[in-house]
C-alpha cells in the first residue's frame, strides 16, 4: 500500500528513533511511504487552546496536501492522530468550515474531505491484518510482558476519533499478542501520560507518569509500548522525574509501537534506534525466550 | 416468553473506615436479566442479601445524579449501566466508590472536595448593581448566545467527570471538569458581568492543569463534554489576559513558534514559556535527554510552503472579535 507519511515533529527531531522504526517496519511489510516537505506541525493541541479556527486551519492545509495526491495519510502520534482528525470533524461545521475555507481559497488550497487519517496502530492491525503481520514475525517476543499505553488523542473524544472502544480498546494487545508479546492489562492503559502539562507544572506531570508506570509495573509488566512520541517522552525522558514524584524506582523500559513490531520482524536494536532511550531496554529484551527450535 | 436470565458475578468494595482495617471485596451472585441496571442488582442485594450495604441513590432514572460509582473502573451512574455488557467483557461486575473523594462507607464517598471545586467558581449569575433586571419581565437572549453553552446546564452534578479526571488525582488544586464547564457557562452568559475577573481568577493553579485527556468527556453521562468547554475557556482567558501564566504562554508559545519554520523548535518553545530563568532550571534534565537525543538542540528544518502558513497565521490570528 502507499501512504502519505506524516511523521510529526518529534520524530523528525528528539524522537528520531520513531521514525527510524517506522521506516523499517513499513519497508518491510511493502507500506510505501510518500513523503511531503510541506507538511507543517499539527499545533499538538497547544495551537487548538490559543485560537481554535487557526488550529483547524493549518491541519485543513495539511489534509489538502494529502488529497492532492489523492492519498490517506499515516501519522505515527497520538496527537497529530488527534489534531488532525478534529480538523477534519470541526470543518463538518459550515460556519467552521467558511471561515477555514476564507483563509485558504485565497492560497488554492480547499481540503474537501476526502482523506483518511490513520495511526500506524490502525495500518498494522486494520490495513495489514494480524494474521498477514504474524506471518512475518521472525523473533516472537515470547515471554516478554508488555503494557500497552494508547496516550489520549488516539482514542479520545471516541465520538470524533472512532473505531474502538475508548474505555476498553484492545486493538494494541492483539498487535502485541500477534508479535509473540503477553499484553498486560491494566487501569493506566488508557490514562494520561502527563506530558501536556509537562511544562506547567512538572511535579504534577511527573506524578501523572509515575502512576501510569507503576500501575504497569505492579500487574507485571517487563516494558511499556506507547504509539505517541509525547508520551514516550513523559514516560522514558522523564522517567527519573515521574521515579521522584512515586518515591519509588521504576526501570521501566518503554518502547515506541514500531519498535516492538520491528524486534519481532527481525530488526536490530540499531536499526530501531534502541540505544536513544534514556531507560535501557535491554532488561526487557533478556525476557524474549528464545524459539524453540522446529 | 420469560427473559433470558444470567448469573452475573458482583465484587463490592466494602469498607467502614474506622471500623474495618482494610477494605475487602465481597462477592455476591444474582440471577438477572442482561438489561437490569446495575442500580436494581444493588437494591435486590441490599433487599435480599445483605442489608449492611451502603450506597447512595436517589432517581434511578439518571436525572438526579447520586448513584455515580466505578464500574469495573469507568466512573458511571449505576441506574443507567446494564449489567449483561459488563459480565460480557469482563466476566463479573466490579463495584466501587468514586476516586478523588474519601470513602464513608463501601459505595458513598464524602463529596466534599468535589463541592468545593463548584462553590470556588462561584456557579451564579453576578449582575451589575446598577443595572438590576426588569422586575416582572423576562431577560431574552438570541439563539446564538443560548447555543455557546447549550450543553452545559444538562450537567447533573454526578461527578462522575471529577472521579475520572487524572488532574484532580494528582493535584489536589486543581478544580475539576465540572466546576470548570460551569465556570464556562457564566463567562459566556451575556447577563453576567464578572467575566474578566472570573477568567483571571481561574487561571493561577486552575485552568492551566487541564491536560485535555478527555477522560472526563468520555466519563459524563449527559455529553456535557467539560474538557472542550474547558479548551474553549483557555482561548477566552488568553484573550482576557494574555500570557501571563505558564499555561497560556505556552499555549501562545506554540502558536507562534510555528512562524518561523512551520515546524516545532523545542528549544524555542521552552524558552517562550519558561523564560531564561526557568530554563536554568531545566540544565540537569536538559542536558540528561541532550546525550541521548542531540537534536533538542537543532533547529527545525523549513517546511515548504511557509509562505502558505504566514498567509494562513496573517488571515485568522487573532481571531476577529465579532465573530466569537
Amino acid at each position: 500500500m502507499k501512504i502519505a507519511y506524516y511523521p510529526g515533529c518529534v520524530a523528525q527531531e528528539s524522537g528520531k528513533e520513531l521514525d527510524m522504526a517506522t521506516r523499517w517496519v513499513c519497508r518491510n511489510l511493502g507500506i510505501e511511504l510518500v513523503e511531503f516537505p510541506n507538511f507543517s506541525c499539527c499545533g499538538s493541541g497547544f495551537v487548538d487552546e490559543a485560537n481554535e479556527v487557526l488550529n483547524i486551519a493549518i491541519n485543513a492545509r495539511n489534509l489538502a496536501i494529502a488529497e492532492r495526491a489523492g492519498l490517506d495519510m499515516l501519522t505515527i502520534c497520538s496527537t497529530c492522530q488527534g489534531m488532525l482528525t478534529l480538523a477534519q470533524v470541526r470543518m463538518k461545521d459550515p460556519k467552521v468550515k467558511a471561515r477555514v475555507d476564507g483563509a485558504l481559497k485565497p492560497l488554492g488550497i480547499e481540503y474537501r474531505g476526502s482523506v483518511r487519517v490513520k495511526h500506524l496502530l490502525r495500518v498494522l492491525t486494520e490495513d495489514i491484518g494480524l494474521p498477514a503481520l504474524r506471518a512475518k514475525v521472525r523473533r516472537p517476543l515470547n515471554g516478554m510482558k508488555v503494557g500497552a499505553f494508547y496516550g489520549c488523542h488516539l482514542l479520545r473524544p471516541a465520538d470524533e476519533m472512532g473505531s474502538e472502544s475508548a474505555e476498553e480498546p484492545h486493538s494494541f494487545e492483539d498487535l502485541l499478542a500477534a508479535v509473540g508479546a503477553t499484553p498486560v492489562e491494566y487501569r493506566g492503559r488508557v490514562m494520561c501520560c502527563g506530558f501536556p502539562i509537562q511544562f506547567v507544572k512538572p511535579s504534577t506531570a511527573s506524578a501523572i507518569a509515575g502512576r501510569q508506570i507503576l500501575d504497569a509495573k505492579s500487574h507485571g509488566a517487563d516494558a511499556m509500548a506507547t504509539p505517541c512520541p509525547l508520551c514516550h517522552l513523559s514516560l522514558d525522558a522523564y522517567q527519573n522525574k515521574a521515579e521522584q514524584e512515586v518515591r519509588t524506582p521504576l526501570g521501566m523500559p518503554v518502547f515506541h509501537l514500531p519498535q516492538v513490531v520491528g524486534l519481532a520482524l527481525g530488526a536490530s536494536p540499531e536499526e530501531l534506534g534502541l540505544s536513544r532511550h534514556l531507560v535501557p531496554t535491554d532488561g526487557a529484551l533478556a525476557k524474549v525466550r528464545p524459539a524453540a527450535r522446529a | 416468553m420469560a427473559p433470558e436470565t444470567i448469573s452475573a458475578p458482583f465484587d463490592i468494595y466494602r469498607f467502614s473506615p474506622g471500623k474495618d482495617s482494610a477494605p475487602r471485596y465481597q462477592r455476591y451472585v444474582l440471577e438477572v436479566t442482561p438489561h437490569t441496571p446495575v442500580l436494581t442488582a444493588l437494591l435486590k442485594i441490599r433487599a435480599e442479601v445483605d442489608p449492611s450495604l451502603s450506597l447512595r441513590y436517589s432517581c434511578r432514572s439518571s436525572i438526579c445524579g447520586s448513584c455515580a460509582m466505578q464500574i469495573n473502573s469507568k466512573s458511571r451512574l449505576a441506574c443507567e449501566t446494564h449489567i449483561g455488557p459488563e459480565v460480557a467483557k469482563h466476566g463479573r461486575v466490579v463495584l466501587e466508590p468514586m476516586r478523588n473523594q474519601p470513602v464513608l462507607r463501601d459505595l458513598v464517598v464524602d463529596q466534599r472536595p468535589f463541592w468545593k471545586e463548584y462553590e470556588r467558581v462561584e456557579p451564579h449569575l453576578k449582575l451589575d448593581p446598577r443595572r438590576p433586571m426588569p422586575e416582572g419581565k423576562p431577560t431574552s437572549m438570541s439563539p446564538a448566545q443560548v447555543e455557546r453553552f447549550y450543553e452545559t446546564p444538562r450537567c447533573i452534578a454526578c461527578a462522575a467527570c471529577f472521579s475520572a479526571c487524572p488532574a484532580v488525582e494528582a493535584d489536589p488544586g486543581f478544580p475539576g471538569p465540572m466546576a470548570l464547564a460551569k465556570l464556562y457557562r457564566f463567562v459566556v452568559d451575556p447577563r453576567d458581568t464578572a467575566t474578566q475577573d472570573r477568567l483571571v481568577k481561574i487561571q493561577p493553579n486552575g485552568l492551566w492543569l487541564c491536560l485535555r485527556c478527555h477522560l472526563c468527556t468520555e466519563a459524563c453521562p449527559k455529553d456535557v463534554r467539560p474538557s472542550e468547554r474547558i479548551r474553549d475557556l483557555k482561548q477566552l482567558a488568553i484573550e482576557a489576559q494574555g500570557g501571563t501564566e505558564t499555561g497560556s504562554r505556552h499555549a501562545i508559545g506554540f502558536k507562534e513558534n510555528l512562524k518561523g519554520a512551520g515546524q516545532l523548535n523545542e528549544m524555542k518553545l521552552v524558552r517562550a514559556t519558561s523564560g531564561l530563568g526557568g530554563m536554568l532550571g531545566q540544565v540537569g534534565q536538559g542536558i540528561r535527554v541532550w546525550r541521548k537525543k542531540p537534536e533538542i538542540m537543532k533547529r527545525p528544518r523549513r517546511i515548504e510552503g511557509m509562505d502558505e502558513l504566514d498567509r494562513i497565521y496573517a488571515a485568522l490570528d487573532p481571531p476577529p472579535k465579532e465573530e466569537r
